[in-house]
């Protein structure tokens, strides 16, 4: 994974238009292009678009993967609709999205700034920062499960400690999908911090150094230089946790399985229990391609957002 | 430049098209033709077992599969688990379907039945089984019924078990109760259960998933058809009778009025709770045994409790299916070796070595049955259970759909967060259309 960012607008070396070789070292390049591009390209369509691409077709048919699939038009599409469980799901997943993006953003940035201080020990501080994000989910799952705990867990050993009632966490539907979004951010802040991080450390220093000068506050450098300078860092990182956000899984097979009572069945969750649980491959599908669609757009609308205010982070 | 690549995109799009038509099309005719019609016990073949089992087990199947070879050398058995887990093997089955590779028999779970039948790629043993050498009667009814989805029977039974009570023993002499029998109703294991739990030790009178999975559906249907409830009723939702409310009110009662019954989130948790003493009672199988062993935990079975003196419990027969490859060598051959491995002698030698129940009545005489009541006390009253499994589990496609919602419903319903009768006419109502088509 290779991420640039342009944070400050950089002058483009001028090329000069190249004279055209002949037509046949022409050819040769092309050639020679998709030689490389070749190997990426043919992995790219047999392992994702096409399985994409057979989904939609699964999307409207009702098949079970061992009986003869049934064309059933847009039906399953039109079902999503009147699912009461498709439209919890939803809910889940928004409410979910709502809490942990802005929170991973505004604590990474609060994390990667105290990060960025010069001071002992530096190295070994942001190492263990990252660790939890290097962690698998799985495995944060697992851990946090055993936290989490009603009856033998740590996390009710602190309350009882503090003297404050002890909960049902990952067993009441109230609190689970908050103790999961709590577990999610303690993995994620990691990432969005280690890119704050990079960001501010991509800040030019003369502009602050500047602004110190001119006679401004840290506040004021920091709302007036840094925060502007991070701006496209954080377009980057609001389409990054809200896709992470959205596919969270792992996390949620770990710790409740969508339970108590559906109440942390996400959209992924909920696609993957009608597909491999209960073999409902098209409308597992069909609900697949509603909640691709929903990303896509919600993508293409913060880029599209970005770029007519100016900042460039794709 | 530009002209000739949107050709090529057009051209792989639709290539794309045909070749998913391709994939999710397949055939259901047999044409009625007997899949084994003229077979020649002497050809030489090769045929795929899928034993859905690990370690241990595996093992004595490999070693079955090789014994079977030295008995008949034409026959070459490749055994191998199928899948890293018996759940995942209905995805490789699928998987298998689609490209051609799928194995001659397969392990199956009951449930899957119905929509293995439904794929035309299984054989039709009706008439297979129906000869009086294969014993077919031998085998529990309700295992009969799982294995012959929509009239036909696809497989033979691989595995039998029931559900009945498990007590624990110290629990019962600790709060001065009787010990449990086979003429309990469902009131005495309500009066019991409150008097086992003692939130102090954190004990509890007795526990029941509410996952929302098949665990938490199918300790339901016991209670519903001893009401005089049916599952379905053709192929529309009969569950939400008054039978099956009141079988669901007698575990809400237990739940939500008396606090008496452990609640597991998952189905793993209510067995090691009651292997470590913090559950008084729980109704399970067989397959319980073996970690009771593990415990050393002092219990005892019995049937479960009944409602009017009715006692019958519900049974989770597991399949060997068998698949049709055109070929009439293998397709006999497969049948004969399911009908040497079922047979009660090497029945004993297989589902009693791994600690599971007979198949057949007649294996209740032989030596290994006695070595495995001896090795699993309650494995006898486990045994005679088997006839309280009076009704099978529906087995038509859709079930797995209309089991969840069901398990939902319950789930609801014991967190305290519905009644059972709006409870289960909402999940009737999820259901229907599943089922329907």
């Amino acid at each position: 994974m290779s991420i640039t960012f342009a944070a400050t607008p950089r002058s483009v070396p001028a090329t000069p238009p190249r004279t055209r070789g002949r037509r046949g070292r022409a050819a040769r390049r092309t050639l020679t292009g998709w030689g490389f591009a070749a190997p990426a390209t043919l992995i790219v369509v047999g392992l994702s678009i096409f399985p994409a691409v057979w989904a939609f077709f699964i999307s409207r048919t009702k098949w079970n993967g061992i009986a003869p699939a049934v064309d059933v038009g847009w039906r399953n599409y039109q079902r999503i609709a009147e699912d009461p469980d498709a439209v919890a799901a939803a809910q889940h997943t928004l409410v979910l999205t709502l809490i942990f993006v802005p929170a991973s953003i505004l604590l990474g940035m609060l994390i990667a700034v105290a990060l960025n201080q010069r001071i002992r020990l530096i190295g070994f501080y942001r190492t263990c920062i990252f660790v939890p994000y290097v962690a698998s989910a799985a495995a944060t799952g697992i851990l946090a499960s055993f936290v989490f705990n009603p009856q033998f867990g740590a996390a009710n050993e602190v309350l009882r400690r503090l003297g404050i009632p002890t909960q049902q966490f990952l067993e009441s539907p109230k609190e689970a999908l908050f103790v999961i979004v709590l577990i999610a951010l303690w993995g994620e802040i990691g990432f969005t911090a280690v890119v704050y991080l990079a960001a501010l450390q991509d800040i030019p220093q003369e502009l602050v150094e500047a602004a110190v000068v001119d006679g401004a506050s840290r506040l004021r450098v920091f709302l007036h230089i840094t925060l502007p300078e991070l701006r496209p860092v954080t377009v980057f990182t609001a389409i990054w946790q809200t896709i992470t956000a959205m596919q969270l899984f792992d996390l949620i097979f770990t710790t409740t399985r969508g339970g108590p009572l559906n109440s942390t069945q996400t959209v992924v969750y909920y696609i993957y229990e009608l597909a491999f649980q209960t073999q409902r491959l098209g409308y597992g599908a069909a609900v697949a391609y509603l909640l691709f669609a929903v990303t896509m757009l919600l993508t293409v609308g913060v880029i599209w957002y970005s770029r007519r205010t100016g900042s460039e982070a794709f | 430049m530009t002209i000739s690549r949107r050709h090529l995109t057009v051209g792989a799009a639709a290539a794309a098209v045909l070749l998913l038509g391709a994939c999710t099309g397949g055939s259901s005719d047999d044409g009625g033709k007997d899949a084994a019609a003229g077979y020649d016990p002497s050809a030489a073949v090769t045929i795929n077992w899928w034993t859905g089992q690990t370690s241990e087990a595996e093992t004595v199947a490999e070693k079955l599969g090789n014994e079977y070879h030295a008995l008949h050398p034409n026959v070459t058995v490749k055994t191998s688990p199928g899948a890293p887990t018996t759940d995942d093997l209905l995805t490789k089955l699928s998987a298998g379907f689609a490209g051609g590779s799928y194995p001659d028999i397969s392990y199956a779970f009951g449930s899957w039945a119905g929509d293995l039948g439904a794929s035309g790629k299984t054989q039709d043993l009706t008439s297979y089984v129906a000869d009086p050498s294969f014993g077919w009667n031998e085998m529990p009814a309700a295992a009969r019924a799982v294995a012959t989805p929509a009239d036909k029977v696809i497989g033979v039974p691989a595995l039998v078990d029931n559900l009945a009570l498990i007590y624990n023993k110290k629990l019962f002499d600790a709060a001065g109760l009787d010990y449990p029998t086979d003429s309990w109703s469902w009131d005495d294991f309500r009066a019991a259960a409150k008097k086992l739990t003692n939130t102090a030790t954190n004990t509890y009178g007795t526990a029941y998933s509410v996952s929302g999975s098949e665990d938490t559906t199918w300790h339901l249907w016991p209670l519903l058809w001893q009401h005089g409830g049916k599952i379905l009723d053709g192929t529309k939702p009969a569950f939400n009778s008054d039978a099956g409310v009141a079988a669901l009110e007698t575990l809400r009662a237990m739940a939500v009025d008396d606090k008496s019954m452990y609640l597991d989130q998952t189905d793993e948790k209510y067995g090691p709770l009651f292997n470590s003493g913090h559950v008084g009672m729980m109704l399970s199988g067989p397959w319980s045994l073996l970690d009771l062993k593990g415990a050393k935990l002092s219990y005892g079975v019995v049937n479960l409790p009944g409602f009017n003196g009715d006692h019958q419990t519900v049974s989770g027969p597991d399949l060997w299916v068998l698949f049709n490859h055109d070929d009439v060598n293998r397709a006999g051959a497969s049948r004969d070796f399911i009908k040497w491995l079922t047979s009660a002698q090497t029945d004993a030698k297989w589902n009693l070595a791994v600690g599971n129940l007979p198949l057949r009545s007649t294996e209740k005489d032989t030596p290994e049955f006695a070595a495995y009541v001896k090795e699993y006390p309650g494995g006898d009253k486990f045994f005679a259970n088997l006839a309280n499994a009076k009704q099978a589990r529906p087995t038509l496609p859709g079930y797995e759909e209309m089991s969840r919602n069901v398990g939902d419903a319950i789930a609801k319903v014991l967190q305290g967060a519905a009644t059972p009768k709006q409870a289960l006419d909402d999940a009737a109502k999820k259901s229907a259309d599943a089922l329907e088509n």
